[in-house]
């Protein structure tokens, strides 16, 4: 595992839009605690840029009223939120257990040969990244891939094929 | 009185108080539980895992001994195969991926990690694989350096800036053996005790910047003294060291637990005094700027003294009880007016609800129970028609204008007697250089009106003459400080049953009452 | 061999719809329920011998009994739906195909702990099933079921879908609780036990998504109906996950207490591709192997596990054939307690790392027999000193590798004892 904390700053200032804005304020009420509002604010900093970038920790520190440490603890403790750019296809290749019995090794060698990437890379035309990730909760129907937030189960090197033609 | 408990520790019985947890317990009657992440002042956390004990019949056998209370009956079990080779595998695990920066390490000799190797570990390494590299010789702000590969992790640095400042400076990143300690980018640590968290590292993964490389802990003698930054008297080890053919030198103050006045911290800017006793120290008397014998200095102020008309003596609020004890009887037996005039010792609105006092000066309160006025007006009068000013220890040029000392100075001749260089002296023609607080004994009264006790720290190798020797030396009847605390006791009420050998060690606390009290 | 206890709605099309599900039973037992007592109902749940399905099988109505009694402070219910146990899928069928009996079950359970306020923790990953469960909240909130008033009576009860990030020890329940409240998810010293002091302080029960989830059908149909499946002490039934190198792998509702190579052979189809079995992994990653000998007397109960030595845990059963490198799969069983330990306490943090860097220096043929010796000791060393569990997890199941297919282990070291005599 790399050191998550090397955080990227875009040189701009971050805010939330009117969509995630109303969402954050549905939200306030919810919890006893502002505290609370850390994972769910990463959430939405996500769902709008794709990845969290260091001024938007520290909007999100700043907007719930809390410390800007307490976001970066969050924020690189968990491992789904990208403190970097990702492509724009995120590939999440489940290497545990059963998705390693039935052949997540082929997947990931495809895919590291035909997109010319390392996982924490992105493709040069920008459309894709690779990470591998740890069990996903679909073993019975290994190997699996998750890709922007959808489940791929039964993979192998062909139906990829098929999927990456989808997604470009 | 604590209410005490009977429990076990290794088959001995020992009494306790009871509720505490484990380590403050037994380690009140002198039994060591090793710990890393624990501390009095921020509470359990329960990482290190060092501090496992077993506990016999108990549901769990084993429990870290910061987050159980002492119990009556509790059969404690320390020295057991079971625990010691607990304690043995976790030093293993802690040092796994320690760097062996000893010899560049300023924690060496006072690091937990050493004296835990030594006294529960000691086996050889076992690692035939790379160990976790991580950053070092990082700047976190507020002269801190941070070493993330010595780091074990206790988390006591993110709950000292998270729980005692409030400002959540630090926090631990990542997780597994990627985690580590950082500031926020942009957000360093910027708040005015970030340096206690060098004290609070049990090992060297936070050091000063200042101290950094300048003095093995070994070499350094521990005395104790009190600060005075301000009226706050925070408690404090003075660290110092004769190396050969040097003088003996201050290479850093540490605060010193007392529970009453300062708890285990005390401010950066206080900790940093300690330069002021090394630097710009006033060495030798002078006449007119010009280095002169002490006796020829003595015999012109006694002259200026005897041939004065109308004398002031401005006494400093950093002087101790029984210097200004000292100086009133002096002033009285040569007409002086005495005055403790030093408004500009006070800097309002920068306390906090913290240690740190707007009063920057060590002992005002006393002023209060000798009646020494310290009004700007009461000087006013004191330095009309004056020709004289003889000052002790006290900075005018702090309190008045450039113009007004101006003034001052074209009525009246300066002498100044005191242990650093400052506006004052460098205006005065008569200097007498006298030992600083580190170097000298004396009783202080603190802003919660808390008398302490401070005894000789540093002896240099051309020791300067104490004030009260001096104030002898001009004419003064009072020989030295002993002497002037049986007259304080015999003249001042609430200081007459005071016994200097027993005061305890956290300080007495004087009543408001007491404190204000005009001497008779 | 497969009943339909909790799936009996999975397969009805569209019964994640609150009228689908509703027509088939859904909120049915709330009227009941609300005419209990609490206390009735926490004793009714005890009287079914309902354990939690999460891993650890803590009898649930006992659970809920230790709440204190006269609380000044709110009780909360978080109900654990992190799912990252390796070999483990179940509940998120529930969310998907009946998310409606795990919010009847909360109704169930709020009434019974005095709860209003329920917080569903789901792993970052579940993105579908999260939204599919918000939908059903959401129209669960529409139709009077949750909110203000439940179902007219005077009750009042909120549900928060609160989404990890990527974090297998946010399983652990006070990681959960953690989690919940904004920091980073490392588990709490017990005592205090969440039951006294959990969520922002206050009485809090944790419960997983599958026991949640029997509740509806042990109110509607009583305790004895529940007990008429599975064994005296483990009754019910359970959603397993059969994986691995099976015919058939898949979720299958079935009784507990039923022989595991019978299951494997007859609802899973038996190892496929005409291999042999070299082991089973019985209820998820965490457990300890059992090697097919041992295997011919497990019945897939807690007792038959513990009795054998290992766990019945998430019911997660791994089917492991000839061609599979014992090894190889520790190495990457290590990898993930490792990649997942949370860096909390020294020997998990430190020790998981040591033990990776070991397996993989044998992997690649620089091993000796005293880094075999070594992973051994560790696993004692590290075991039970740590905060939480996680480090027994990995501890325990490799252990397991180690003590029963050393010989492959010693394998990689023979090969490097070769080629360095060779050298």
């Amino acid at each position: 595992m790399s050191d998550r904390s090397q955080l990227i700053e875009t040189g701009k200032p971050f805010t939330f839009d009117a969509q995630r804005d109303a969402e954050f304020e549905r939200l306030v009420p919810r919890y006893p605690t502002r505290e609370s509002l850390i994972l769910p604010s990463l959430w939405l900093v996500q769902e709008q840029e794709g990845w969290i970038s260091a001024e938007a920790m520290a909007y999100i520190a700043d907007r719930i009223g809390t410390f800007a440490s307490m976001v970066y603890e969050a924020a690189t403790f968990y491992t789904m939120y990208n403190v970097h750019p990702t492509g724009k296809n995120h590939i999440c290749v489940c290497r545990t257990l059963s998705c390693y019995l039935l052949g997540k090794q082929e997947i990931v060698d495809y895919l590291k040969h035909e997109l010319g990437i390392k996982p924490g890379e992105i493709s040069t035309d920008g459309q894709f990244s690779l990470e591998e990730v740890e069990c996903l909760g679909h073993c019975g129907t290994a190997p699996v891939v998750q890709v922007n937030g959808e489940f791929y189960e039964n993979m192998n090197v062909d139906k990829l094929k098929e999927l990456l033609a989808t997604l470009i | 009185m604590a209410e005490k408990v009977k429990l076990f520790v290794n088959g001995q019985e020992v009494e306790v108080e009871s509720g505490k947890n484990l380590i403050d317990a037994i380690g009140a009657v002198g039994i060591e539980i090793p710990h890393l992440c624990y501390h009095p002042a921020l509470g359990a956390d329960g990482n290190c895992r060092m501090c496992l004990v077993g506990i016999e019949d108990g549901r769990p056998p084993l429990v870290p001994a910061c987050k159980t209370k002492a119990v009556e009956g509790m059969k404690v079990q320390l020295d057991t195969d079971k625990i010691k080779k607990i304690q043995h595998d976790i030093m293993e695990l802690e040092l796994i991926n320690h760097p062996i920066d000893c010899p560049i390490c300023d924690q060496a000799g006072e690091c937990k990690l050493q004296d835990y190797y030594m006294g529960y570990d000691g086996q050889k390494s076992r690692m035939t694989v790379p160990p976790v590299v991580k950053s070092k010789n990082m700047d976190f702000g507020c002269g801190v350096v941070h070493d993330q590969e010595r780091c074990v992790l206790c988390a006591r640095c993110v709950r000292f800036t998270r729980l005692i400042t409030k400002t959540g400076e630090l926090g631990i990143v990542n997780r597994t053996d990627d985690a580590r300690v950082n500031i926020f980018p942009g957000r360093p640590l910027a708040n005015r005790y970030a340096l206690n968290v060098v004290d609070l590292c049990p090992v060297g993964a936070m050091t000063s910047q200042d101290f950094r490389f300048k003095q093995r802990a070994w070499f350094l003698t521990k005395s104790k003294s009190i600060c005075h930054g301000c009226s706050k008297g925070c408690n404090i080890y003075v660290d110092h060291n004769r190396e050969k053919y040097k003088d003996d030198i201050i290479y850093r103050f540490r605060p010193r637990l007392n529970q009453v006045v300062n708890g285990y911290f005390m401010c950066d800017q206080g900790r940093m005094t300690y330069k002021l006793e090394n630097e710009n120290r006033l060495q030798t008397a002078q006449l007119s700027g010009i280095d002169a014998g002490l006796n020829e200095t003595i015999e012109a102020t006694r002259r200026a003294l005897s041939q004065s008309v109308k004398t002031v003596i401005l006494i400093s609020p950093n002087c101790s009880l029984e210097q200004m004890h000292t100086l009133q009887k002096f002033a009285a037996s040569c007409n002086g007016c005495v005055s403790g005039y030093s408004d500009g010792y006070m800097k309002t609105g920068d306390g906090d609800d913290f240690l740190i006092q707007d009063d920057k000066s060590a002992n005002r309160a006393a002023f209060a129970l000798l009646g020494i006025d310290s009004s700007k007006s009461g000087f006013m009068d004191s330095v009309k028609g004056a020709d004289l000013l003889v000052s002790f220890q006290n900075d005018l040029s702090r309190s008045l204008s450039a113009a007004e000392i101006e003034k001052l100075h074209g009525e009246m001749k300066f002498v100044a007697v005191g242990s650093y260089v400052d506006g004052f002296t460098e205006k005065a023609s008569i200097t007498l250089p006298v030992a600083s607080y580190s170097e000298d004994t004396g009783t202080i009264i603190n802003s919660d009106t808390i008398l302490q006790r401070y005894e000789v720290a540093v002896i240099k190798n051309n020791p300067i003459l104490d004030l009260i020797h001096v104030v002898n030396l001009l004419g003064g009847e009072i020989k030295d400080c002993k002497e002037a605390w049986a007259d304080l006791a015999a003249h001042i009420v609430p200081l007459s049953n005071i016994d200097l050998e027993h005061i305890p060690s956290e300080g007495l606390a004087l009543t408001d009452n007491e404190v204000s009290n005009v001497a008779a | 061999m497969q009943v339909k206890v909790l799936s009996t709605r999975f397969d009805i099309p569209d019964a994640h719809k609150i009228e689908v599900a509703k027509e088939h039973g859904a909120y049915s037992t709330l009227e009941k329920v609300f005419s209990m007592q609490p206390e009735e109902v926490i004793e009714l749940v005890k009287a079914s011998g309902l354990r939690g399905r999460g891993g650890a099988g803590f009898p649930t109505g006992l659970k809920w009994s230790f709440l204190p009694k006269n609380i000044d402070k709110p009780v909360y219910l978080a109900v654990n739906s992190d799912e990252s146990e390796p070999a483990t899928f179940k509940d998120r069928y529930i969310l998907v195909r009946d998310p409606h009996m795990l919010i009847e079950g909360i109704i169930i359970c709020c009434y019974a702990i005095k709860s209003h306020a329920a917080y569903i923790y789901i792993r970052g990953e579940y993105t579908t099933q999260a939204k599919a469960l918000q939908a059903a909240i959401d129209e669960a909130y529409a139709a009077g079921y949750l909110g203000d008033t439940i179902a007219g009576k005077d009750f009042q009860l909120d549900v928060t879908v609160h989404r990890g990030a990527g974090a297998y020890v946010c399983g652990e329940e006070t990681a959960l609780l953690e989690s919940i409240e904004g920091r980073k998810g490392q588990p709490r010293s017990k005592p205090p036990f969440p039951a006294v002091e959990g969520l922002y302080g206050c009485p809090t029960i944790i419960n997983n998504v599958q026991s949640i989830g029997s509740l509806p059908f042990i109110l509607a149909n009583g305790p004895e109906a529940y007990k008429a499946y599975g064994t005296e002490k483990s009754p019910g039934t359970h959603l397993f996950g059969i994986s691995g190198l099976v015919k058939k792998p898949g979720m299958y509702e079935l009784p507990l207490g039923l022989p595991i190579l019978e299951v494997i052979e007859k609802v899973a189809g038996g190892v496929r591709d005409g291999r042999t079995l070299k082991g089973v992994i019985p209820g998820g990653s965490s457990t300890p192997v059992l090697t097919p000998e041992e295997a011919k007397t497990v019945t897939l109960d807690y007792e038959s596990m513990a009795a054998h030595k290992t766990m019945f845990g998430s019911g997660g059963i791994v089917v492991l054939d000839d061609t599979v490198d014992m090894v190889k799969l520790v190495e990457n069983l290590i990898s993930f307690y490792h990649h997942e330990s949370c860096g909390q306490c020294t020997p998990c943090r430190e020790g998981l790392g040591w033990m990776l860097k070991i397996v993989k220096k044998i992997v690649r043929g620089e091993g000796s027999t005293t880094d075999i010796d070594l992973l051994v000791e560790l696993c004692d060393n590290i075991e039970m000193k740590t905060v939480c569990v996680l480090s027994a997890a990995c501890t325990m199941s490799t252990r397991s590798y180690l003590n029963k297919f050393r010989h492959e282990f010693e394998a990689y070291v023979k090969s490097n004892a070769s080629t360095q005599t060779a050298m």
